[in-house]
């Protein structure tokens, strides 16, 4: 610790402390352009110049830390005249055209002149000029380089947090500008991150352009509705549309950033699509109806029914206590234990991630599972489904040593910040583990019981089927060895091929009882409120907090399977198209016609709504109150901004108005009582807090423990570990390509389709296949390729990718024109196609 | 005094290492690999030898910054960008006596244990980056650069990096971004080179001229060194000379000789009859000297003293037809041309001093203007983030104080008082 005085008055203050943030903590104001927290020290704009007794010159005390006895001053005359003389020579070329410039009101140019600068500014002289319109970048992002202060904020945070370093200066001088190669985005992320760090009008919004002034806005605190990791932040609407996202420096755990979906994704809301009006089917068709019809006529078919033959499944994008009644609807009012909260997962691979993840032992911060010696991330195409997730590994790894092991069959944007890559076969996951396993114990390891399971395993089996060399797994073993403590984050591979959880289940067991290892794992999860549908219960193994159940009811794998038999008679979806994200096209649709009842609620018309008898109109989680949960376990409100659109309801609305169709006193009423509810039914939920402070911070506090569910003592015991048996080995001779599916950067399940924005930056399915397997194809990216699978074909670009694995192709999941689900087939792990050059 | 650093200067084949060995050279590396390295680095303090690249640090100092564990890779690194307007000294030693360069270096990364240095030389030196190279291969061919270095167990690898033509790129830590590829922009300080350099590794940065100087050191002696020119700034120097003189170029002269002795003595006098109006003295960031200061000791400390400075050893001597304001505005010019962008004030405050400047010079004077000038020289100086903005305003700051009334001439009559 040191001691120093500023402007008089004495702090004590940690050893290397910049003497701007003393300076903050003594509650003095330094001005910054170039400073911010978590990037590289520049020192570049001058702003923050103090005085230093017995210095001559002035010091930046952006990357100036404190020395001991220092005695500095923020506000001597020398200081405001450094300032004064800054802004006059950032004013000195500036475009001055603030009347028209989106950035005004809000721009830290304006306000830093209003309370710093020169009132008047003496450049009488012909200005540089970069050019004399703005510029598109691309879809999301235009320029105007006119009104730079040239803080290189933008390049810092493309390079440093994006990862990407698709920004640069170019020239010199005044003519220095930041900008890309030949102003085009190649490989850019479109996050828009770019955007937000910009203290003035240079990097803006396209689809925000001249759509409103600052000072019209009115906005919302909120979480993003895309993946889970659960950024903050800020929404911003006028005249009922909403025309903005944005984060906020220092609150959330995504402080500044978001991704493309985040700040680009939210124009669904606003999608001249949305279902207006309840639909009822008459005569075969769907038309126009009211919500008393359609209550009543929900109620009379659903009373018509024996509970256990209903079926029940909700989004993980529905808020928790949406969540919770629904699965109350169920349970308590229509006596059915058939829910589920995804058409994608198998609902005892749910089980057995949740018990191997252990996510009933509480919340775990991401911040924390940084601190690791070795952090081991797996099953996730985390730069895709996470990509903030993504941020937060880069800029913490690359600020401390840490040993972090990336194991993907695809190659991705934070291999660059491992020590070792790995690329396995796809859904392989487990054997990779196992071989780690086994290699652990070669080296004489006392191991728990836990390992007798695998003693027959071969760890030249699953060195082979993982496709991973020897050497390597030894590598990650022996990091994993000399780690004392270790984070596991892992993905959705492990939900969409369960094989791999035993291989996760024994080794969370070996690092923690055997090597007595600290321990943290981190689901990484693609829906905003997928733990959160976990947690409130929504699941035919468990209940609210994760409660044993007395009996199982049936997931949607299940559910489908069982109304194709007519063993199901009707099913109640709200906010999933099962038919276009179930991995077998066919199957699903078959099955929801089999219903003899189907409701489906959704704020579009999908697939799966085309085929339901009653359609409900619901509402964007910009137009409800409400919590969602995050993959950390962090519960985070959201807020309610404006209306649903015409006569569409809040998706608890209309839970609640069926349940109360059936029983009066159903609730309770509002999301604030249930969620008291949720607090005494789940002892996770009980004390977590809701309370989110949201104004800045100098010291970026993002970590807000107190909002980490809590540990249940309730589980585990019921859990069962996934028996799901080996991925069946096929031919693969006429088919050579193993096709994944998940998340693309631009885009998640069915809501990014309904973005313009997001639409804009990527229409139809690419698929992308590594840059090896293109060479010998003689492809590029943009070629045009046939794929072919067993079941069905589709013609496609190819998009190139360099690093991934031979052999491997990806093609998201969300496009409706491409739906890859038809790829897939029940009772086959993993989807095999061949891949054919077409012209 | 016998030359030790221009001793080839002209020579078409010193460039050669038969030729440069034949003259003994490499005697200085010999001697120096039997020596203990504290005990070179020791000698070069003993010398007194300051660095010639314009700041005067003393060399051997710098030297012993670096750390002494031998499991931290080292680098040496030549600053040959050679970029101040005036300045041709380096090139001197580069296109005629590369070797002495070389061996230098090679003694200095023994000294403090070096594995690999660079010569940075700037881009446009096409011809002394060929001989450079030439030189080096040559060097590896005799084994004093490679492996095992005249068996003393040493092992040292040299390699040319071409610059980017930028003057920025001059300045000791852009120099140290170019090498690794990114845009020459200078570091903040600190951490300084000594500790974390280029690749973030221990690293000295020298001029030619400083390095070049090691072997005579070596060979001759520290006292040999300190005895030449004022004690606290010592040794040969190396001036260049260009302007208004009748024989101008580079002239090897002890430190410490004066302007005056310079012109007069060594450059044949002034070109024409026409007086001497001004002298910057060491490169264009040097604030200029006038007529009644000739008797000026052309040294670190002297020059400082009359609120200039050594610099780079380039002198400009200018006569009565000069006009300051043209001349200002030129040298201004160059500054904010190659202002790298980094810091506010000098990327937008020295572009605002040229618009100025060229106003005044084409007859467009507004009134206020000198004052202006002075007004934006005092919000850049001592604010920049690395001394070239100050080297801009130190300039122009020596012509106004000089010459004020020929700039208010050019505001009240919008033509110039010299022509
Ligand atoms: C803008 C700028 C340009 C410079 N250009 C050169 C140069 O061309 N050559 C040089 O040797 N030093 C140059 N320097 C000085 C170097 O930064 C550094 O001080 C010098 O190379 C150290 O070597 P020395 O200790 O041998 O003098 C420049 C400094 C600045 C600020
Ligand atoms: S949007 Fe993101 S990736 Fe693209 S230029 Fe901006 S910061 Fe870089
Ligand atoms: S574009 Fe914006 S963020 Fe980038 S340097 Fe200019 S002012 Fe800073
Ligand atoms: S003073 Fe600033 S802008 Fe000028 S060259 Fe140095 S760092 Fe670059
Ligand atoms: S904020 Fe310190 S120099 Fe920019």
């Amino acid at each position: 610790m040191v001691t120093v005085k500023i402007n008089g008055k004495e702090i004590t203050v940690a050893d290397n402390t910049l003497i701007l943030e003393a300076a903050r903590d003594a509650g003095c104001e330094v001005p910054t352009f170039c400073y911010q927290a978590d990037l590289m020290g520049l020192g570049s704009c001058r702003m923050c110049l103090v005085e230093i007794e017995g210095q001559k010159k002035l010091q930046p005390s952006c990357i100036t830390p404190v020395l001991h006895g220092m005695s500095i001053l923020t506000d001597s005359s020398t200081v405001t005249a450094a300032r004064a003389g800054v802004l006059e020579f950032l004013l000195a070329n500036h475009a001055m055209d603030c009347p028209v410039c989106d950035k005004a009101g809000e721009c830290e140019l304006q306000d830093m002149v209003y309370k710093y600068g020169p009132a008047k500014g003496a450049h009488a002289e012909t200005k540089f000029k970069f050019h004399e319109k703005d510029y598109v970048l691309s879809p999301v992002i235009i320029k105007n380089s006119n009104r730079c202060v040239q803080c290189t904020k933008c390049v810092r945070v493309c390079r440093e947090v994006v990862g990407v370093g698709v920004l640069g200066s170019v020239g010199r001088g005044d003519h220095q500008e930041e900008t890309s190669f030949l102003k085009g985005l190649l490989d850019c992320d479109q996050d828009g991150n770019c955007i937000e760090v910009c203290p003035v009008g240079c990097f803006m919004r396209l689809p925000y352009r001249y759509k409103a002034r600052q000072w019209d806005l009115k906005s919302a605190d909120t979480v993003c509705p895309y993946c889970a990791t659960g950024c903050r932040m800020v929404i911003e609407e006028r005249d009922g549309v909403v025309v903005r996202a944005r984060a906020q420096h220092g609150v959330g755990v995504n402080s500044e950033t978001l991704c493309s979906r985040g700040r680009f994704g939210f124009d669904f809301i606003g999608n001249a699509e949305r279902l207006t009006t309840p639909l009822v089917r008459k005569d075969g068709v769907l038309v126009p109806s009211t919500w008393e019809e359609a209550v009543a006529v929900i109620k009379e078919n659903l009373s018509a029914f024996e509970g256990s033959r209903i079926g029940g499944v909700a989004s993980p994008r529905l808020t928790n206590e949406e969540l919770y009644l629904f699965q109350k609807l169920f349970r308590e009012v229509l006596g059915s234990p058939n829910v589920d909260s995804s058409a994608r997962w198998d609902s005892s691979g749910v089980e057995a991630f949740i018990k191997a993840a252990g996510m009933n032992e509480g919340g775990v911060s991401v911040f924390d599972c940084m601190d690791s010696d070795a952090v081991f991330i797996i099953g996730s195409q985390v730069s895709e489904e996470n990509p903030v997730t993504d941020y937060i590994i880069r800029r913490i790894s690359s600020g401390r040593r840490m040993n972090l092991v990336i194991a993907s069959p695809r190659a991705m944007k934070l291999d660059s910040s491992a020590q070792t890559v790995v690329r396995h076969n796809p859904a392989t996951e487990g054997a990779l583990l196992k071989a780690i396993i086994l290699t652990l114990n070669e080296n004489k390891l006392s191991v728990s019981a836990g390992i007798n399971a695998i003693k027959e395993t071969k760890l030249t089996d699953c060195v082979a089927s993982s496709g991973v060399s020897l050497e390597v797994i030894k590598r990650i073993a022996d990091g994993l060895k000399n780690a004392e403590s270790i984070s596991i984050l892992v993905g959705t591979e492990f939900l969409r091929f369960p094989e791999g959880i035993d291989g996760l289940d024994l080794l969370k067991d070996v690092c923690r009882k055997s090597l007595g290892k600290k321990l943290r794992i981190l689901p990484l999860l693609d829906r905003c409120n997928q733990r959160g549908a976990w947690e409130m219960g929504v699941h035919p193994g468990f209940g609210t907090g994760y409660r044993a159940i007395a009996g199982r009811g049936m997931g949607t794998h299940a559910m489908l399977e069982a109304a194709t038999r007519r063993g199901l008679d009707a099913m109640y979806v709200a906010g999933v198209d099962i038919a276009s994200m179930y991995p077998d096209a066919g199957h699903a649709r078959e099955a929801l016609s089999a219903l003899k009842f189907l409701v489906v609620q959704d704020m579009f018309l999908t697939d799966t709504t085309r085929l339901a008898d009653v359609v409900l109109p619901s509402s964007a989680f910009a137009e409800k109150d409400g919590a969602f949960t995050n993959q950390e376990g962090r519960v985070q409100t959201i807020a309610r901004l404006k209306n649903p659109p015409g006569k569409a309801k809040r998706d608890g609305d209309i839970i609640r108005a069926i349940g109360q169709s059936f029983e009066r006193s159903f609730g309770p009423d509002n999301a604030s009582l249930v969620f008291d509810e949720i607090r005494r039914e789940a002892e996770m939920y009980k004390e977590v807090s809701l309370v989110f402070n949201n104004k800045r911070n100098i010291d970026n506090k993002l970590d807000n423990k107190e909002a980490l569910v809590k540990a249940s003592s309730a589980l585990a015991r019921g859990f069962s570990a996934w028996n799901g048996g080996a991925p069946s080995s096929e031919e693969t001779g006429d088919y050579p390509f193993t096709l994944m599916t998940g998340n693309h950067l631009f885009h998640s399940g069915a809501l990014s389709s309904n973005s313009a924005s997001l639409s804009g930056l990527l229409r139809a399915a690419v698929v992308e296949i590594s840059n090896e397997d293109a060479d010998e194809m003689g492809v590029k990216s943009g070629s045009l390729v046939r794929v072919k699978g067993m079941t069905h074909e589709s013609d496609m670009k190819v998009i190139v990718r360099r690093g991934s694995k031979k052999g491997v192709a990806f093609i998201a999941e969300n496009f409706a024109d491409t739906p890859v689900n038809r790829f897939f087939s029940r009772g086959r792990s993993g989807a095999r196609v061949s891949i054919t050059r077409l012209g | 005094m016998e030359k030790a650093l221009l001793k080839n200067y002209g020579n078409a084949e010193t460039h050669k290492i038969d030729v440069y060995i034949a003259g003994g050279g490499y005697v200085a590396l010999a001697s120096a690999m039997k020596m203990q390295s504290d005990q070179i680095i020791q000698l070069v303090k003993d010398s007194g030898l300051r660095g010639r690249g314009g700041a005067g640090f003393p060399t051997g100092l710098k030297w012993s910054f670096i750390p002494k564990d031998p499991t931290i890779p080292k680098f040496l690194c030549c600053n040959a960008d050679e970029g101040e307007p005036g300045t041709f000294k380096d090139r001197g030693i580069i296109d005629f006596d590369p070797h002495l360069l070389i061996e230098g270096m090679i003694i200095a990364s023994f000294a403090f244990g070096a594995s690999k240095s660079y010569i940075y030389i700037r881009g446009e030196f096409a011809f002394g980056a060929k001989r450079l190279e030439t030189a080096i291969k040559e060097a590896y061919q005799k084994g004093f650069l490679g492996k095992n270095i005249l068996g003393s167990g040493f092992a040292h690898d040299m390699y040319v990096h071409r610059g980017f033509g930028a003057y920025i790129c001059g300045e000791e830590t852009a120099l140290l971004e170019s090498i690794e590829g990114w845009r020459a922009q200078p570091r903040k300080k600190p951490p300084f080179p000594a500790l974390s350099g280029l690749y973030g590794k221990p690293t000295v940065i020298n001029n030619v001229e400083t390095l070049s100087c090691i072997p005579a050191i070596i060979s001759r002696g520290a006292k040999w060194f300190s005895s030449i020119g004022p004690e606290k700034s010592p040794g040969p120097k190396i001036f260049g000379v260009s302007g208004h003189v009748k024989k101008p170029g580079l002239y090897e002269l002890p430190m410490g000789t004066t302007i005056r002795e310079l012109i007069f003595d060594h450059c044949g006098g002034m070109s024409s009859d026409r007086p001497l109006k001004a002298v910057i003295p060491g490169g264009v960031s040097a604030p200029m000297l006038n007529a009644n200061d000739l008797d000026t000791k052309l040294d670190f400390d002297s020059l400082a003293s009359k609120g200039s400075m050594l610099g780079s050893g380039a002198v400009i001597v200018m006569d009565s037809s000069t006009c300051m304001v043209k001349t200002a505005y030129i040298i201004n010019r160059f500054f904010s041309h190659e202002s790298c962008g980094k810091c506010t004030p000098c990327r937008d405050g020295t572009p605002w001093l040229t618009k100025v400047l060229k106003r005044l010079e084409h007859g467009e004077g507004r009134i206020g203007d000198v004052e202006l000038l002075e007004r934006l020289c005092s919000n850049i100086f001592g604010r920049t983030f690395c001394p070239l903005g100050d080297g801009a305003v130190m300039a122009l700051r020596g012509f106004i104080k000089n010459f004020r009334e020929e700039f208010q001439y050019h505001v009240d009559n919008k033509k110039c008082k010299a022509a």
